[in-house]
């Protein structure tokens, strides 16, 4: 595909996209394939590399490939065939753990959780290596389903963009959490939709940004049916002179009464040259609605800063404390403990080669 | 152990500390009187290192250690504990953290092996239950949604852990009810009045000296020591007021 064809910077809602970086990435060079373990977890194993199921390498376990319908999304349509999972409630939920290797220039590659009602699953996606990784992934969730799903971004360069899109059935549990821990550029780009009543959704994360790097989330959350919840949590860390920004946008139907909204955007500058954009939105056409937002940049406590140092803490030890403390809350949310394990010692890794 | 000559220091520009001297041996106490304003936590602050607090004449040596050239955490690993008039707030990161973090830091500057969790809990167990501090609030954020008088002994707490060579101590009384200011000051008596250790104790009030016997009671007026005497100077003080005794 071309770089081209992807709207402009001048569109709204992709004014913080970072286009120059996602075409340098789709036209980077061929680099050595990269190394990565998977974590010591049960279940499915898929190792892509650029896009390509390398099945030595691989345990399938519930996984087939195929068609996913497709998306007429910008960055969805790109990606047509890829992978499946479909569970049903009788189904073992052992979690999927699926690591993408980028080899330079681009891949795609599509992808469809399908819960039926009141199946659980939990699904582990790590992106390493170099180029432009682009993914579009349809999540069905049916009645009292719940899928866990944690994404981490550890390319050291290129870039991610991931589409996704789900419908979240009657009752039904989707909580997801992203880490942007690498060096390279990213666009997550959601639309949620809780179209059963008394849907759940968590979708949020931590972007950390650093050099001259952008990443960006920008998602969308709708509310059709009454008693639904959704928490997007997202913080965003920017150091030098990169640029972190974070879209996060709820609508709830006329009829969606009694949804309970929450958004909580927050970026921390590390250095006064980098930048954080936040842009909270509501529409909402229900007048019975619980929706509450914040959206706050600020710096370390300076205060707290010497307080820790006038105890022996040196000042950069400090600076990694209190910012793994700001994106703690968001990691904390997955489930899993191996996951989350990993999630926080990347962002620690990070923290230490940023400070 | 401490000797500060004709110490001058500004913040933004603004003389605070005008020519302060000031000697304290090993195994002394010395208390630091003044009015609002005269620059007592600033003497603490430039004694820290905080940055923004600007020396510009003057020099602070510490056991025999040019202490201005140090940075703030290598303070604190010679031996040097600041105790805060306002302990600071730091959500996220528990107490237990942040002293385990402290205290290993320190011995890690000294070349001294790491305490294990366990050992750590251990010796942070007993310090709050000397002090009285239920060691649930180990657990809680720093310093986060505790009360005034929570904060001043969890400040104390951090010292007892810590076991510095010397303390500055600012207006650590302030906030204590009767039985935690008696509570603080055996504890203070406990951690420092020791052959080795000396402390600064910056107060107002003569009720902590009744615990804590400074064996030098200074007054500290518009950024200067203006008299030095024993421990009934800080009686005359209460008595007399600042206007009479230190003009
Ligand atoms: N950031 C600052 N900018 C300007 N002036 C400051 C700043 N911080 C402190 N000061 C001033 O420095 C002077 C000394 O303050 P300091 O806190 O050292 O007084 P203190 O003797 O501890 O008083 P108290 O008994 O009320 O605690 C005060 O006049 C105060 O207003
Ligand atoms: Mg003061």
């Amino acid at each position: 595909m071309s770089v081209l064809e992807l709207p402009s910077t001048r569109a709204e809602a992709w004014r913080w996209a970072d286009l120059g970086a996602l075409s340098a990435a789709a036209a980077m060079a061929p680099v050595v394939r990269t190394e990565h373990e998977f974590l010591d977890l049960p279940g499915a194993r898929l190792l892509f590399v650029d896009g390509v199921l390398d099945e030595a390498a691989s345990t399938l376990g519930a996984v087939t490939f195929g068609e996913v319908a497709g998306s007429d999304h910008a960055l969805g349509r790109h990606a047509r065939a890829g992978w499946s999972l479909r569970l049903d409630s009788r189904t073992a939920a052992d979690p999927v753990q699926i690591v993408h290797v980028a080899t330079g220039a681009e891949n795609h590659l599509a992808a469809e959780i399908v819960l039926a009602d009141d199946a659980v699953g939990e699904v582990v996606e790590t992106f390493v290596g170099a180029g432009w990784a682009n993914r579009y992934t349809r999540t069905t969730l049916g009645r009292g389903a719940r899928l866990m799903r944690s994404v981490r971004l550890l390319q050291p360069a290129g870039f991610v963009s991931l589409r996704e899109e789900a419908d979240i059935g009657e009752a039904a549990s989707l909580v997801t959490t992203f880490l942007g821990a690498g060096g390279q550029g990213s666009r997550i780009d959601a639309q949620l939709n809780l179209t059963g009543e008394g849907a759940f959704a968590e979708y949020g994360g931590a972007l950390l940004t650093s050099d001259t790097q952008a990443q960006e989330c920008a998602v969308r959350v709708n509310h059709a049916q009454p008693n639904g919840s959704s928490r997007q949590v997202w913080r965003a860390v920017a150091a030098y002179r990169s640029r972190a920004s974070l879209a996060a946008a709820v609508e709830v139907a006329r009829h969606a009464q009694k949804t309970d909204g929450e958004q909580s955007l927050r970026g921390l500058l590390l250095h006064r040259t980098a930048t954080v954009n936040l842009k909270p939105e509501l529409e909402i056409f229900a007048d019975d609605v619980k929706c509450a937002h914040g959206a706050t940049v600020g710096e370390l406590d300076q205060r707290a800063l010497f307080y820790m140092q006038s105890r022996g803490i040196p000042r950069s030890r400090a600076q990694a404390i209190l910012t793994h403390a700001f994106v703690a809350d968001v990691l904390e949310r997955i489930g899993n403990e191996t996951v989350r394990a990993a999630f926080e010692g990347d962002a620690d890794a990070w923290l230490d080669a940023a400070l | 152990m401490l000797k500060i000559e004709n110490l001058h220091a500004e913040i933004d520009g603004k003389p605070i500390l005008k020519g302060l001297s000031l000697t304290v041996n090993a195994g002394e106490i010395h208390a630091i009187m003044g009015p609002n304003g005269a620059g007592k936590s600033t003497l603490g602050y430039v004694l820290g290192g905080r940055p923004g607090y600007e020396v510009t004449e003057g020099s602070i040596t510490f056991d025999g250690q040019d202490l201005l050239e140090m940075e703030p955490h290598e303070r604190a690993a010679a031996g040097v504990f600041l105790g805060f008039q306002y302990p600071v707030e730091i959500p996220g990161v528990s107490n237990v953290q942040f002293l385990r973090e402290s205290l290993n830091a320190q011995r890690g500057q000294r070349d001294e092996k790491p305490l294990s969790g366990a050992e750590f809990l251990k010796l942070a167990r007993a310090e709050a239950a000397r002090l009285e501090m239920d060691a649930e609030m180990l657990k809680r954020p720093v310093n986060v949604g505790f009360s005034g008088g929570e904060k001043k002994r969890n400040e104390m707490v951090q010292m007892g852990i810590i076991s510095p060579k010397f303390a500055i101590l600012d207006e650590t009384d302030s906030g204590l009810d009767i039985d935690a200011l008696r509570i603080v000051g055996d504890g203070i008596n406990r951690i420092m009045r020791q052959p080795d250790k000396s402390v600064l104790l910056i107060t107002h009030y003569q009720r902590l000296l009744d615990y804590v016997k400074p064996d030098v009671v200074h007054v500290l007026a518009d950024g200067r020591i203006t008299r030095t005497g024993g421990p009934e100077l800080a009686q005359q003080l209460e008595r007399e007021g600042y206007a009479e005794v230190a003009a």
